[in-house]
């Protein structure tokens, strides 16, 4: 590497900050006109059902799969310390806790987004690199109602159901791994969560696997949208694209809990 | 199918055949993981058969540093506070103490969360954009070059991406754990008003987490750039090829990272922490 | 000698390659004519051992290519230069990387050995000073003959050419086609040339093979095939529409 004069490195780092500037701004446009669209709704759909259907079938046996490990290693995690203290009745509590506010939302918010959202942009991103949306566009059908809208809905309803599903399997997960590893019978686990754990907890996630699927529709959408440069231009997206889903996950995450308290 | 099965399948009863076609969901599934299997052992024969590309080697290690040193960062930060943030509110609530947070923290840093969570981001970033490289390579028929000039692409391609990514995940791990703690630390020092020095306990740390830590983050660091590597060699089709091989290969390789820490983990509790 | 043997592909329950059988003698060159998508690619592919056929065999100077992994093929594959129809130029190497490859894989030669053998292939090639550029600055026709010069810089006994001249202006496919005649008469190159240019390829091939649908449908030489009363065979060969 050769050395960079400050003069070169700030002006790489104007150009990385107006890269992600120009990324946010696009994000919020596309927001902006999908929203629209539910005003007054204009859909279609046929096509709605086919997304949600394509969307549900390819995401929930990994979600599932996700959230059983996911549950299992939080009782693994806090196994020694429950067993240290001698706290069986807190496992419940604990894993519980964890899985429906924090855990359980980010991890299948995580395999979503590796899953439909990078499915998404490659769609797109190869529609738009084989000139199918100006295509499309030519036929006088607006690609925003026509693909966007659906997949938003398909994007955003399907993440919240399965993390439902998923927030479940992983007490499920739990409590089976309470009871091989530490002997802690499903009765207990179950009476555990029922007793420490509100109402709001189980809300306070499902919110947050609400936004999260917003986040993952909008950032697919957008650099599926923008790809440009044939093959390599579509894997290029759809790496911007889990990678930015990623940290919005993590941002909206802090702030949400930050403020909910 | 080949005739025989054909002939087989032809010859059930109706509520046989839907049992069987139940076999259909897992004939892609063997066959993904016999052939990720084969990537893997290949990888590692080359590895230790000479000639290895030192220069591809350090190259690629920069790459993988460069572009996800600032991303594991942000969501390593942001974890750590998320964490702090919701541990401080509950131990509040139900033990009243926060004294011995720092230290409970710390130990779940080295046994989970800093090595796993590294890796399901470097599983997005790095996975990714390995697949996408060596599927565009594989749908633009270079790596039909390759072969023809006699440069076995595992050999080529997948080692000096493998041996980078062992170095940089240990080496990202690390930063991520002095990130997240970090971060932890200023959320406790400045919502809990728990003392810098409280915080920084070590009194918990057994020569078991450091162990597990490093377990898993060389796990994690084989298992990416292999898995990746087999979902770009395995593209077909033009830019929808390879847009098919980056999917197949975060959500190949974050599943992975999750069943290596269930097992790893698990593995960790019987051994050190029981 | 190349010698193809109930050679069959299938792509699902469609056959690509359906049963071709081929001898092509030692020294000859080999012009393998048909419609696009009659299996020509395919054809070179599985010959040079990249893709495995369904059945059927494939000798090269007597060594068997199908089924054999790509450890055993290398004291096959030095020995076969290949021109890919579309390009297949490393796009992280410059194009003097490119065309330098094969010198530097085969080994034994000094990396000034290699750039001069580089720049005088440059030269035959009619394109000086794009030693440093990357093929995505390149134009289509500009990447054809990179992708030209790297498969005959090693000077392989054995070539297979797809389509070397598709997206190049008359004069400069004229030169392409030059430089191919010059290998053959230099003698011992064993070669196959697909291509869309019958014109071009009339006098520089010592046979040609017609497919169609992937089966050979015509193989003969030039005044055979000019002699043939088949339809197909003489409407290809012309260039004409069928109605
Ligand atoms: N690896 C493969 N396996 C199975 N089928 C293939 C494979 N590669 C190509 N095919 C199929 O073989 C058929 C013939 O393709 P091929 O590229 O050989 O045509 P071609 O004769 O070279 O045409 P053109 O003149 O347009 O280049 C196509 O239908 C293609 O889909
Ligand atoms: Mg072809």
């Amino acid at each position: 590497m050769q050395a960079l004069s400050p003069f070169k490195l700030l002006s790489r780092f104007g150009a990385a900050f107006m890269e992600v500037a120009l990324d946010v701004g696009g994000m919020a446009v596309l927001l902006y006109k999908v929203i629209r669209c539910f005003f007054p709704p204009k859909l279609d759909g046929m096509e709605t059902w086919r997304n949600l259907y394509k969307v549900g079938v390819k995401s929930a046996p990994i979600v599932v799969v996700t959230a059983l490990l996911t549950g299992a290693i939080m009782v693994i995690q806090s196994g020694a310390l429950v067993a240290q203290f001698d706290a069986f009745g807190l496992l419940g509590w604990g894993a519980g806790f964890a899985t429906l506010r924090e855990v359980g939302p980010i991890m299948i918010g995580l395999m979503f987004s590796g899953r439909v959202g990078a499915n998404n942009t490659a769609e797109l991103g190869t529609m738009k690199v084989t000139d199918q949306i100006d295509a499309l566009r030519a036929l006088a059908i607006d690609p925003i109602t026509y693909l966007l809208v659906p997949r938003f809905i398909a994007i955003v309803l399907m993440m919240f159901l399965l993390t439902i599903v998923g927030d479940l399997t992983a007490l499920v997960g739990g409590a089976y791994t309470g009871q091989v590893l530490l002997g802690v019978s499903p009765s207990l686990f179950a009476s555990s969560v029922i007793e420490y754990i509100k109402l709001e907890d189980l809300f306070n996630g499902l919110f947050k696997a609400f936004t999260f699927g917003v986040a993952i529709a909008v950032v697919s959408s957008h650099y599926g949208m923008t790809t440009s440069g044939g093959a390599v231009g579509v894997g290029r997206s759809v790496n911007n694209s889990v990678v930015a889903s990623a940290v919005l996950i993590f941002v909206l995450d802090y702030f949400i809990t930050s403020i909910l308290h | 199918m080949t005739k025989h099965t054909q002939a087989y399948v032809a010859a059930l009863s109706p509520t046989q055949r839907r049992i069987a076609q139940l076999g259909v969901i897992f004939v892609p599934i063997v066959t993904q993981v016999t052939e990720i299997l084969r990537v893997g052992s290949l990888a590692f024969y080359y590895a230790f058969k000479k000639p290895i590309r030192w220069r591809e080697v350090v190259q690629q290690s920069f790459f993988i540093g460069n572009r996800s040193l600032a991303f594991v960062m942000i969501v390593l930060g942001f974890l750590g506070m998320i964490l702090i943030f919701q541990s401080g509110f509950q131990a509040k609530r139900i033990v009243g103490d926060l004294q011995g947070m720092g230290a409970l923290y710390l130990q779940l840093l080295f046994r989970e969360f800093a090595p796993t969570v590294t890796a399901l981001m470097l599983a997005t970033r790095v996975g990714t954009g390995i697949a996408a490289e060596i599927g565009s390579m594989v749908v633009t028929e270079q790596v039909d070059a390759l072969r023809m000039n006699n440069a076995e692409p595992i050999q080529y391609l997948v080692v000096p991406r493998l041996l980078a990514s062992i170095v940089m995940t240990f080496v990202l791990s690390c930063v991520a754990l002095c990130v997240a703690f970090g971060t932890g630390m200023f959320v406790a020092n400045t919502v809990f008003e728990v003392n810098v020095a409280t915080f920084y306990n070590t009194s918990l740390l057994e020569w078991g987490d450091l162990i597990i830590f490093s377990l898993k983050a060389l796990a994690y660091g084989i298992t990416i750039p292999i898995i990746a590597s087999q979902a770009g060699l395995s593209a077909f089709g033009g830019s929808e090829g390879v847009g098919t091989a980056t999917t197949m290969a975060v959500v190949n390789a974050s599943l992975a990272v999750t069943i290596l820490d269930f097992v790893l983990s698990g593995v960790g509790y019987i051994f050190f922490f029981s | 000698m190349i010698r193809i043997s109930e050679v069959y592909k299938y792509r699902g329950h469609e056959c690509v390659i359906n049963g071709v059988n081929l001898v092509i003698p030692q020294g000859t060159q080999v012009g393998l004519i048909g419609p696009g998508g009659a299996g020509k690619s395919l054809l070179m592919k599985i010959c040079a051992g990249l893709v495995r056929p369904d059945s059927g065999s494939v000798l090269i100077d007597g060594t068997e290519v199908v089924g054999i992994g790509d450890v055993e093929m290398t004291s096959v594959r030095s020995k076969i230069g290949m021109l890919f129809q579309n390009y297949a130029l490393f796009d992280f190497m410059t194009v003097e990387e490119n065309i330098g490859f094969p010198l530097r894989q085969l080994g034994g030669r000094t990396e000034e050995e290699i750039r001069d053998e580089v720049n005088r292939l440059l030269l035959a090639v009619d394109l000086p000073n794009t030693q440093k550029l990357f093929p995505n600055e390149l134009s289509g026709g500009m990447k054809k003959r990179v992708t030209f010069a790297r498969a005959v810089i090693a000077n392989p006994p054995i070539l297979f050419y797809d389509d070397p001249t598709a997206g190049l202006d008359p004069v400069t496919s004229g030169k392409i086609f030059a430089l191919l005649e010059e290998r053959r008469e230099r003698g011992g190159t064993t070669s196959i040339v697909v291509s869309h240019d019958i014109l071009g390829m009339r006098d520089i091939c010592d046979s040609f093979v017609l497919m169609d649908h992937g089966r050979i449908v015509f193989s003969g030489t030039r005044e055979e095939i000019e002699a043939s009363t088949r339809p197909f065979v003489g409407q290809f060969w012309r260039g004409e529409a069928d109605d």
